[in-house]
C-alpha cells in the first residue's frame, strides 16, 4: 500500500515536471485555415496549405505582422475538412470557437464554403474563401467575401471573348449536371450568349454526370448541331477526356474552358489535343512577371511543380487578411472587436495589388477584378492571351 | 487492484454512474478554464485532450492529468461513495411506475451532456451530429442486423427527409429567393418543426416502399443491388430538380435543431426501435433472418414482416435527414452519397450487428473518433480503416453483437454479491 501511494506520488510529479509555465500568454494573431486535405480534391488543399505556409514564412522572417507599430506573431490553425460540408462546418466551429481565430481563410469549393460561410457569419468571424465563385457564399453575409471573380462575371466575359475573338454565333455547351459549378457556369454563360446572340443561339446544351468518361453521343448531338465552338467548364480530368474523344468524332473548331481548366493536370492528362485552346482563369503561369512570377518560382522550386490558381488565390486571400488586419491600425485584445475591425477593414480595401490581379471591394464580400483569358501554347504552357475587366 | 476497483465498481447503479458524470461535468464548469490555465493549457480540452495531444505532443502529461483530475477522478470518487445510497435510490425508484425512473435517468443524461456541451459551441455541434448518426446507424441496424439483409440505401432515405424538411420549412417560414415569401409567422416554426420531420420520416419510407417491393419478392444480393440503385436514383432526382436548386444545394434552414430537440428524437429512436425489436414483429423478423422458410411455416408473414420492418427503417433515417439538414443548416445532393453510406455501415459494423448498444457504441465511437483524430489529416484514413479491420478479425459481428438493450434491467440496483447468492 505504501510502495503505491509514493510511486503515485512520483508519477504526478513527473507529470507536474512537464507542464509548461505557460501562464503569461502573449497576444499572438490565429488565422484559420479550412481547407480539403483529404477527400475528392486533396491537391487543392495541398495548394491551400502550401501556400499559406509560405505566406507565414515570409511573416515569420520579418518577426510577426507589423500592426499599428507593433510586431504581432501569427499562428496559422490548419484544419482538415474533408472536402466534406459537415466536416467544413465543424471544423469552423471548432477554429472560431475553440481556436479563437481572427479571421478564416477557406474552405475552397462552394459545397463548403456555403455552410461554413453560414457559420462565420453567425459568429461575426471575417472568412475569405479564395476559390469559391458561388455567389450564395458570400450573399447577405457581411462577415463572408472571397478573393475570385464570381460566375456572373465570368460567363459574359467567355461569351464576349468568343464573339470579339472568332466571330461565331451558334455554341454548343457540355457540362456535368449533378456538379454545382459546371452547372452554374453552363447557365451563366447561356444567358450571356443569347443575349447577345438572341435566343436560340445556344445550338446544343448537353450535359453528363459526374464521374462519366464516355461522351460520344453528347458530342456527336453537339456536331451535328452545328455549333461553330463548344464551351465546357469542366474540371482538368473530364477536359481531358472531352476534348480527346471531339477530336476523334472529327471535331474541328475551337473549345473554351473556364477556370476549372487551370491545373498542371490539364495539360499532362490531354496532351498536344489541348495546345492552342483557351480558357477563362484567375492567373497566368507562363509569362507571368513582378510579384506573380516571384511566387510561382518560390513555390516551383519547395514543392517541385507549378502552382495553380487554388494557391495563388489563397496567396492572395493571405494578402488581403494581411492588409486588413494591418489596415485596422492595432489590436484592441478584445477578439469580438477586432474580428470586427478586420471585417470592416475587409470590405473597404481598395486596389489591392494581388498576385491574380487587382481587387477591390466596395462594401460588399465580392472584389471587382479582372479575368484572364489563357491560351495554352504548343509547349503546354498556360499563356496570357488577353484580359478582361468589369 | 482488483479488490480495489472491480468488485466495488461493479456495484454501482447506473444512477449513481450518472450522478458521477454530472459531478464531473459541473466541477469543469466551475473548474475546468482555471485548472487548464494552471496546467499550461490555453483553453479548456474540448474533446477529453485528444486534439490538444496530437497537434502538441509536449502537451501530452498537462492534458492526461486535465482529463484524470477532471472527468477520472470525480467520477470514481462520486461512485464509489454513492453506491449505497445511490443503489437504495434506484431500489425505491423502480417501484414506481416505469416511466417515472427512466425520465429521471434522461434527465440527469440530458443535464450532464447540457453542461458538458454547454461550454463551447463545438461541443454542441459534434454531440448533435453524433446523436444524429446514432439514429441513423441504429434504423440501419435494423435492416443489416435484424433482419440480416444489406441495404444500401439509407443516405437516399436521409436525403429524402433532409429535402423534404428543408423544402417545408424554408419554404413556409423564410424569405427565400425559390419559394417566396414568409408564409407562416417564425414563432410557430418550433412547433411545427416535427410535423416537417415526421412528414419527411413517412416521405423516406414512401420511398422505401419502391426498393422494398421488388426487393423483397427473393433473397439474397437483390436488395442490396435494388437499395444501392435508388440510392443513385434519389441523388440525382434531387440533382435535377430546379426547385431545390439542383447541386448547388439548399441553405437558410432556420436553427431549430437544438440540442434538446435532437436529443429528444434521438431518445424517441431509440427507445421505438428497441420496443420494436423486442416486440412480436422484432423477433419474427430475427426468425425470417435465420431461416425463412422456417419461419413461413411458423405462420410468420415474412414478407409483411420485411417490409414493415424496412419502412420503419427508412422512417427513422428520413427524421434523421431531416435533423441533419437543419443541424448544418445547408443540404446539398453530394452529402448523401457513397461516402456517406461507408460511413454508416462503418458504424453498424463496428460497433455490432442486431444491438441497440452496438449501434450507440458504433455511431458514438467512429464519430468521435474522426473528430479526436482530424489534426492527423490523411493517417485518420489509415487508423480508422485499420480498427475497423481489427474488429471484423476479432470480433467478426461487432463490438456489441447481439445484446439486448433491456431498459428494466439497466434501472436495477445492484445487490451485493452475496445476496445474490
Amino acid at each position: 500500500m505504501r510502495t503505491r501511494s509514493l510511486v503515485g506520488v512520483f508519477v504526478l510529479a513527473g507529470f507536474l515536471a512537464f507542464v509548461p509555465s505557460g501562464w503569461v500568454q502573449a497576444q499572438t494573431i490565429k488565422i484559420g485555415i479550412n481547407a480539403p486535405l483529404t477527400g475528392d480534391i486533396p491537391k487543392v488543399g495541398e495548394g491551400t496549405k502550401f501556400a499559406a505556409q509560405m505566406w507565414l514564412e515570409d511573416v515569420k522572417a520579418a518577426g510577426g505582422l507589423t500592426v499599428g507599430g507593433k510586431k504581432v506573431p501569427v499562428e496559422l490553425v490548419i484544419e482538415d475538412n474533408e472536402s466534406k460540408a459537415e466536416s467544413a462546418v465543424k471544423a469552423a466551429t471548432k477554429m472560431i470557437t475553440e481556436d479563437e481565430v481572427l479571421v478564416m481563410v477557406g474552405p475552397q469549393a462552394s459545397k463548403q464554403a456555403i455552410p461554413a460561410g453560414g457559420i462565420a457569419n453567425n459568429y461575426k468571424t471575417p472568412m475569405v474563401t479564395p476559390w469559391s465563385t458561388n455567389p450564395d457564399a458570400t450573399k447577405d453575409r457581411p462577415y463572408v467575401f472571397r478573393a475570385c471573380f464570381l460566375d456572373p462575371f465570368q460567363g459574359p466575359v467567355l461569351a464576349n471573348f468568343i464573339t470579339e475573338q472568332f466571330k461565331f454565333a451558334k455554341a454548343a455547351v457540355l457540362y456535368d449536371v449533378a456538379s454545382d459549378y459546371p452547372k452554374g457556369l453552363a447557365e451563366f454563360f447561356k444567358m450571356a450568349w443569347e443575349r447577345l446572340h438572341g435566343p436560340g443561339s445556344v445550338v446544343a446544351y448537353e450535359s453528363f454526370t459526374t464521374k462519366d468518361t464516355d461522351f460520344s453521343s453528347q458530342l456527336t448531338k453537339i456536331k451535328n448541331s452545328g455549333a461553330q465552338v463548344l464551351f465546357t467548364p469542366q474540371y482538368y480530368n473530364e477536359v481531358a477526356l472531352i476534348v480527346q474523344q471531339a477530336h476523334q468524332l472529327g471535331w474541328k473548331n475551337p473549345i473554351v474552358g473556364s477556370d476549372s481548366w487551370g491545373s498542371a493536370e490539364t495539360v499532362s492528362l490531354c496532351g498536344k489535343d489541348c495546345y492552342g485552346l483557351f480558357f477563362s482563369t484567375h492567373y497566368a503561369a507562363a509569362g507571368a512577371t513582378g510579384a506573380t512570377k516571384e511566387f510561382i518560382i518560390r513555390y516551383q522550386r519547395k514543392h517541385g511543380y507549378v502552382p495553380d490558381d487554388v494557391a495563388a488565390l489563397t496567396w492572395d486571400a493571405m494578402g488581403l487578411v494581411q492588409k486588413a488586419i494591418q489596415d485596422t491600425g492595432g489590436l484592441t485584445g478584445d477578439l469580438k472587436k477586432d474580428r470586427d475591425n478586420v471585417r470592416s477593414a475587409l470590405s473597404q480595401i481598395k486596389n489591392f495589388k494581388g498576385i491574380t490581379g487587382d481587387m477591390t471591394f466596395s462594401g460588399g464580400g465580392d472584389p471587382s477584378k479582372c479575368a484572364v483569358i489563357v491560351q495554352i501554347s504548343d509547349k503546354g504552357e498556360f499563356e496570357f492571351y488577353k484580359s478582361a475587366c468589369p | 487492484m482488483r479488490r480495489y476497483f472491480r468488485t466495488p465498481f461493479s456495484r454501482v447503479p447506473l444512477l449513481g454512474w450518472l450522478a458521477g458524470i454530472l459531478i464531473a461535468v459541473a466541477l469543469e464548469r466551475l473548474a475546468g478554464a482555471p485548472l487548464a490555465l494552471a496546467l499550461g493549457l490555453t483553453k479548456v480540452p474540448v474533446l477529453f485532450g485528444f486534439v490538444i495531444m496530437l497537434k502538441k505532443p509536449a502537451l501530452i502529461p498537462s492534458a492526461v492529468l486535465y482529463v484524470l483530475l477532471i472527468y477520472a477522478a470525480p467520477t470514481a470518487v462520486v461512485t464509489r461513495l454513492s453506491i449505497s445510497p445511490a443503489n437504495r435510490l434506484a431500489a425505491w425508484l423502480v417501484r414506481l411506475p416505469m416511466a417515472i425512473p427512466v425520465a429521471v435517468h434522461l434527465g440527469l443524461l440530458y443535464a450532464a451532456l447540457h453542461i458538458w456541451a454547454e461550454i463551447s459551441d463545438y461541443r454542441v455541434l459534434v454531440l448533435k451530429l453524433t446523436l444524429i448518426a446514432v439514429m441513423v446507424t441504429l434504423s440501419l441496424n435494423v435492416i443489416n442486423g435484424y433482419m440480416g439483409e444489406f441495404s444500401c440505401s439509407h443516405p437516399g432515405f436521409m436525403a429524402i427527409g433532409a429535402y423534404f424538411a428543408s423544402v417545408f420549412t424554408v419554404g413556409l417560414f423564410v424569405n427565400d429567393q425559390f419559394f417566396g415569401a414568409v408564409f407562416l409567422p417564425q414563432a410557430l416554426g418550433p412547433f411545427l418543426f416535427p410535423i416537417a420531420l415526421i412528414l419527411g420520416g413517412f416521405l423516406a419510407s414512401f420511398g422505401a416502399l419502391a426498393v422494398a417491393i421488388p426487393s423483397f419478392r427473393t433473397r439474397g444480393d437483390y436488395l442490396a443491388i435494388i437499395s444501392l440503385a435508388f440510392l443513385f436514383i434519389v441523388k440525382s432526382l434531387i440533382e435535377n430538380l430546379e426547385f431545390v436548386r439542383g447541386p448547388r444545394g439548399l441553405s437558410g434552414q432556420p436553427d431549430w435543431a437544438t440540442l434538446p430537440t435532437v436529443f429528444l428524437w434521438t431518445v424517441l429512436c431509440v427507445w421505438s426501435i428497441n420496443n420494436f425489436v423486442r416486440s412480436t414483429v422484432g423477433k419474427a423478423l430475427n426468425a425470417v433472418r435465420d431461416n425463412e422458410m422456417a419461419a413461413g411455416a411458423m405462420t410468420v408473414d415474412t414478407r409483411r414482416t420485411k417490409i414493415v420492418a424496412f419502412l420503419f427503417a427508412a422512417f427513422w433515417a428520413g427524421v434523421a435527414g431531416g435533423l441533419f439538414a437543419h443541424v448544418l443548416r445547408y443540404v446539398n445532393p453530394s452529402t448523401f452519397g457513397i461516402q456517406k453510406l461507408a460511413e454508416v455501415l462503418a458504424m453498424v459494423y463496428f460497433g455490432g450487428l442486431n444491438s441497440v448498444y452496438g449501434s450507440i457504441v458504433g455511431a458514438v465511437s467512429i464519430s468521435l473518433l474522426g473528430e479526436a483524430l482530424r489534426p492527423l489529416e490523411i493517417f485518420k484514413w489509415i487508423i480508422i480503416p485499420l480498427l475497423l479491420i481489427l474488429v471484423m478479425i476479432y470480433r467478426p459481428t461487432g463490438l456489441i453483437a447481439f445484446k439486448d438493450l433491456d431498459v428494466t434491467a439497466l434501472l436495477q440496483p445492484k445487490r451485493k454479491p452475496e445476496e445474490e447468492a
